[in-house]
């Protein structure tokens, strides 16, 4: 039905490539986020799928349709601006039903389905106003109403909610979430931020530089980053990456730094083994690196020496800013730590969860272990 | 702090005299004094009532005024918006727009009265056993029409007139309109693609719409204009041959004629047809607050 | 999933060169009208120029496009001629005296009474802004007698200052209101923290306003001067018979009533005025469209 395919689609502007072999298939009734750094090609994905550019090379199908060359109107895709583009001049009943009447469906059932839109995001009282009168809230509101009120194959989303305040984003992004549900239609959300990505998305994909990275479900992409960029870009606040040589003395496997060195537990020993004498990139994640005294029960955590340099409390957990040497370290740890900046200790290091990437490719070698 | 604001005060006056005493001095004067001065005779030493608008209401010249000035502002006025919004819209979508609107705003930068002389020669009429030396009538002749002599037919000299007068103001109506519909979001212009628009009804339902106030500023202007229109007629008729205007009546009145009295009377009838504008204008800055 | 078929990429889209010139064929009509309005457009000028270096005989007897095919027969004289012996040099300096000072004091008395419309506050304010502004549609000749008779009581007919004062007056209204609407628009917090700081209004309005205002005054500049440049009316009035103070616009439209067959010197005439407007425009012709915007397009 209304499954979308990128086909190996290229976008230049110029000299200038966009996407690079964008190759994305998206199944039907899907809640798939693009996620990544702000001129990473995202919104150009979006509009080459809504028909708003002109696609250089490649194919884009929605269902069994190749569209490359199908007129905007005639793909029956709904958007969502970020700047959300309601007509100034209309009222926000002719806003919402702007689609329809173009369609020359019956004035009764444009009123009908307008009103059905209205209710269901809260709007009926707003219907007579225009786009001028409405705070920012209101007016994200209206846009997705104009969406979804033409009941469209597939949804389009480019950043909707980054012009909100952080508790309305909170709010708009779970009733975005139910309306996917409610719907059953295809939605395709773009954002640069990652929390939205991980709650809302039944899948991601993370673009970097025009060219997806990785695609997979929120928890697939936490657990197993397929490289540095999506490993950093996932989570938050980001993963910790050192570097260190991979030596094994009396029979032990050891992580050695320049200035610090950490024993590889035994139950790891056998993924890490086979890279001895290499100089490799380490990622663990801020929760995975505790303080001694508050170390969940059965995680089996190994100590490294370091200076605390900052210490930020953030209420239900605190970041602490560490210096194991000259690697800088944050780790999200218990609230009641008593940890203070200067403090010389040592953290545990729960190296179950440790990811290992190649530094020249900065692929993934070896992923957490899924405990 | 409460000093300041005694200074504060007591300043905007200083920064606006020159100004109000030019304009009191130049316009609001004046335009009382030529109310004043309609109801005295050539001379303005004696009082004639409404004499002079008596003769201008029996003269049959005043009608052909009259009708001419109607036709500057329907006429001209209507084609010259609608050709500047037709290639704003038009030149936003090709890579050589900013030199075609260079080349429509041009003439623009001409004076009236080397427009007129740029249009006399456009006009210049030969008849028909010679060879046409005005480009209009040479294309006549290559289309086989008679040559028309534009400047004295009197069934089409105003057309004519008008014609120039268009040919010089589309470049401001197409570089107002034009930065109007830069102005408009592409995002909306996007919307409604999606939206399931075509371009000609993303037009009038969309662009249009959004120009309304752009549009309306250049067709206040150009009807002001219309209204006033002088020099072109001055230049290439003065008037002659069933073209006259109010504007170059009034002239005529004053310079040629010596008669101060009917003068002023027809620049009272141009000031009553402008009032409607006037109040039009001051409606629409006080709605745009 | 059948979509997988095609996801050959065998069958992945490359535009062909022939779909590419379809495409472009498709926007055919567009540019054809756009390009026939430009040559329309450009027609009458080219059509002027080309005149004003043929031959008097010519001229009369053949039309300009007729020169464009070989032999070219070109001259100068038209030029030489109107330069020297019409006194078109000295009306060309009248013109330059006229308009620049002009100029320059409509900005100065606009530039003033559009700051304090717009940050200075005080009572009837609006009523007498919407005053300028309502007068921005009164018909110059509607002022022509009085005023003359004014300038002739002081003494004043056909001397440069009375025409500046006039000038200045008329392009008030449009320049007031073209300056205000872009006085206001500048952001209030700049001026605010200026007050703040201790900044009186004079500072403010040299210091911060004026400055940062630089594309509007250079078109309300632009602006000013090509409507003065190009003035014919109030030149013919004010100026009248006084032909050593006369402008272009007034030396060729007499040349136009008394030379009226003599189209070889009205060509070379009428080029000679359009050449420093065009000049001016094409230099600052990104000014101008900020302006208009500035003062035409507002929100
Ligand atoms: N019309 C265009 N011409 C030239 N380059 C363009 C054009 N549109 C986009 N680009 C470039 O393509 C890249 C991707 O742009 P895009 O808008 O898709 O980024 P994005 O991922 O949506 O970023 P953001 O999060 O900031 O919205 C950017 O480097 C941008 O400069
Ligand atoms: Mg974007």
């Amino acid at each position: 039905m209304a499954s979308v395919l990128f086909d190996h689609v290229w976008k230049r502007f110029g000299d200038f490539a966009a996407l690079k072999d964008f190759h994305l298939d998206i199944e039907d009734k899907e809640f798939l986020v693009l996620v990544g750094p702000s001129g990473c090609g995202k919104s150009t994905a979006l509009r080459l799928l809504a028909g708003l550019e002109s696609v250089t090379e490649g194919s884009i199908f929605i269902g069994e349709e190749r569209i490359n060359d199908t007129p905007p109107r005639d793909r029956d895709i709904a958007m969502v601006f970020q700047s959300y583009a309601l007509y100034p001049h209309m009222t926000i009943k002719d806003n919402i039903g702007f689609g329809l009447r173009l369609r020359k469906v019956p004035r009764q059932e444009v009123e009908r389905r307008v009103s059905d839109a209205a209710v269901i995001l809260g709007v009926e009282g707003l219907l007579d106003r225009k786009p001028g009168q409405l705070s920012g809230g209101q007016r994200q509101r209206i846009a997705v109403a104009r969406a979804i009120v033409r009941e469209p194959r597939v949804f389009l989303l480019d950043e909707p909610l980054s012009n909100l305040d952080a508790k309305l984003r909170v709010n708009t992004r779970a009733e975005i979430s139910k309306l996917h549900k409610r719907l059953g239609t295809t939605f395709i959300y773009v954002t640069h931020d990652q929390t939205e990505a991980m709650t809302m998305a039944t899948r991601i994909a993370v673009m970097d530089a025009g060219i997806i990275q990785q695609v997979g479900t929120p928890q697939q992409l936490y657990d197993h980053p397929a490289n540095t960029f999506v490993a950093g870009f996932i989570g938050s606040p980001a993963m910790n990456f050192f570097s260190a040589l991979v030596t094994e003395s009396e029979g032990h496997l050891e992580l050695r730094g320049d200035t610090y060195s950490v024993r590889v537990p035994l139950d790891r020993a056998g993924e890490i083994r086979q890279f001895k004498d290499r100089e490799l990139l380490f990622g663990i994640r801020p929760e995975n690196i505790h303080d001694q005294e508050f170390v969940p029960r059965g995680v089996n955590a190994v100590p490294i020496e370091v200076v605390v340099d900052v210490t930020e409390l953030m209420g239900n957990e605190v970041f602490l800013h560490l210096l194991a040497g000259e690697n800088k370290l944050l780790a999200r740890v218990d609230p009641r730590t008593g940890l203070r900046a200067g403090a010389r200790t040592e953290v545990l290091m729960d190296l179950e969860r440790l990811h290992v990437f190649d530094p020249a490719t900065t692929a993934v070698l070896v992923s957490a272990s899924d405990a | 702090m409460k000093k300041r604001a005694l200074r504060i005060a007591a300043s905007p006056w200083l920064y606006l005299a020159p100004a109000l005493t030019l304009l009191s001095v130049f316009l609001l004067y004046p335009v009382t004094n030529t109310i004043y001065l309609s109801f005295f005779d050539r001379s303005s030493t004696t009082f004639v009532g409404i004499d002079n608008y008596v003769y201008l209401a029996s003269h049959p010249e005043t009608i052909i005024v009259l009708r001419n000035n109607l036709m500057w502002l329907v006429l001209f006025t209507g084609t010259t918006v609608t050709l500047g919004l037709l290639l704003a819209v038009l030149t936003n979508q090709v890579r050589y727009e900013a030199a075609a609107k260079a080349i429509v705003f041009v003439p623009m930068a001409v004076s009236f009265t080397a427009a007129a002389v740029i249009w006399r020669f456009m006009y210049i009429y030969q008849p028909v056993e010679f060879a046409q030396t005005g480009v209009v009538n040479a294309l006549l002749g290559l289309v086989g029409l008679d040559p028309v002599a534009w400047i004295t037919n009197k069934s089409v000299n105003n057309l004519a007139l008008i014609a120039s007068g268009v040919w010089m103001w589309t470049g401001f109506a197409l570089v107002v309109i034009s930065a109007g519909l830069k102005g408009i979001p592409t995002e909306v212009i996007e919307a409604a693609r999606v939206d399931g628009a075509s371009e000609t009804q993303i037009f009038w339902y969309v662009l249009l719409p959004m120009l309304r106030s752009v549009v309306l500023v250049v067709a206040v202007t150009l009807v002001i204009n219309s209204l006033k229109v002088f020099d072109l007629v001055y230049v290439m008729t003065f008037g002659n041959y069933d073209t006259d205007v109010l504007a170059n009546r009034m002239f005529k009145e004053m310079f040629t004629f010596g008669n101060f009295g009917r003068a002023s009377a027809v620049a009272v009838v141009l000031l009553l047809a402008i009032v409607p504008l006037m109040l039009l204008n001051i409606r629409r800055f006080r709605r745009e607050q | 999933m059948a979509v997988n078929e095609h996801a050959d990429p065998a069958r992945t889209h490359l535009e062909t060169p022939a779909e590419r010139i379809v495409r472009r064929l498709s926007r055919g009509p567009l540019h054809a009208v756009i390009i026939a309005v430009c040559l329309a457009w450009m027609t009458p000028t080219a059509g002027l120029f080309i005149s004003s270096f043929r031959t008097k005989a010519d001229i009369a007897t053949t039309g300009w496009w007729t020169a464009l095919v070989p032999p070219l027969q070109f001259t100068l004289d038209n030029y030489d001629h109107v330069l020297t012996a019409r006194g078109m040099g000295r009306s060309f300096i009248n013109s330059l005296l006229i308009s620049v000072p002009a100029t320059m004091l409509t900005i100065l008395v606009a530039a003033l009474a559009a700051y304090a419309f717009s940050w200075i506050e005080f009572r009837g304010r609006e009523a007498l802004f919407l005053l300028v502004v309502a007068l921005l549609v009164v018909p110059i000749q509607l002022t022509l007698i009085p005023v003359l008779r004014m300038f002739a009581n002081f003494g004043m007919t056909g001397s440069f200052p009375a025409i500046w004062l006039a000038h200045t007056a008329y392009g008030l209204p449009f320049a007031v209101f073209l300056l205000r609407n872009f006085f206001v628009a500048l952001p209030k917090d700049l001026l605010e923290s200026a007050f703040l700081e201790g900044a009186s209004h004079f500072v403010a309005f040299t210091r911060i306003v004026m400055p940062l205002s630089v594309p509007a005054v250079a078109a309300l500049g632009i602006f000013q001067f090509l409507w003065l440049w190009n003035d014919l009316l109030v030149a013919l009035v004010y100026l009248g018979g006084f032909r050593d103070v006369a402008p272009m616009t007034v030396a060729i439209s007499s040349l136009v009533s008394s030379f009226g067959s003599e189209w070889h010197l009205l060509t070379a005439a009428a080029f000679v005025s359009m050449v420093l407007p065009l000049v001016v425009f094409f230099a600052l012709q990104k000014y101008f469209v900020e302006g208009i915007l500035a003062g035409a397009v507002k929100g």
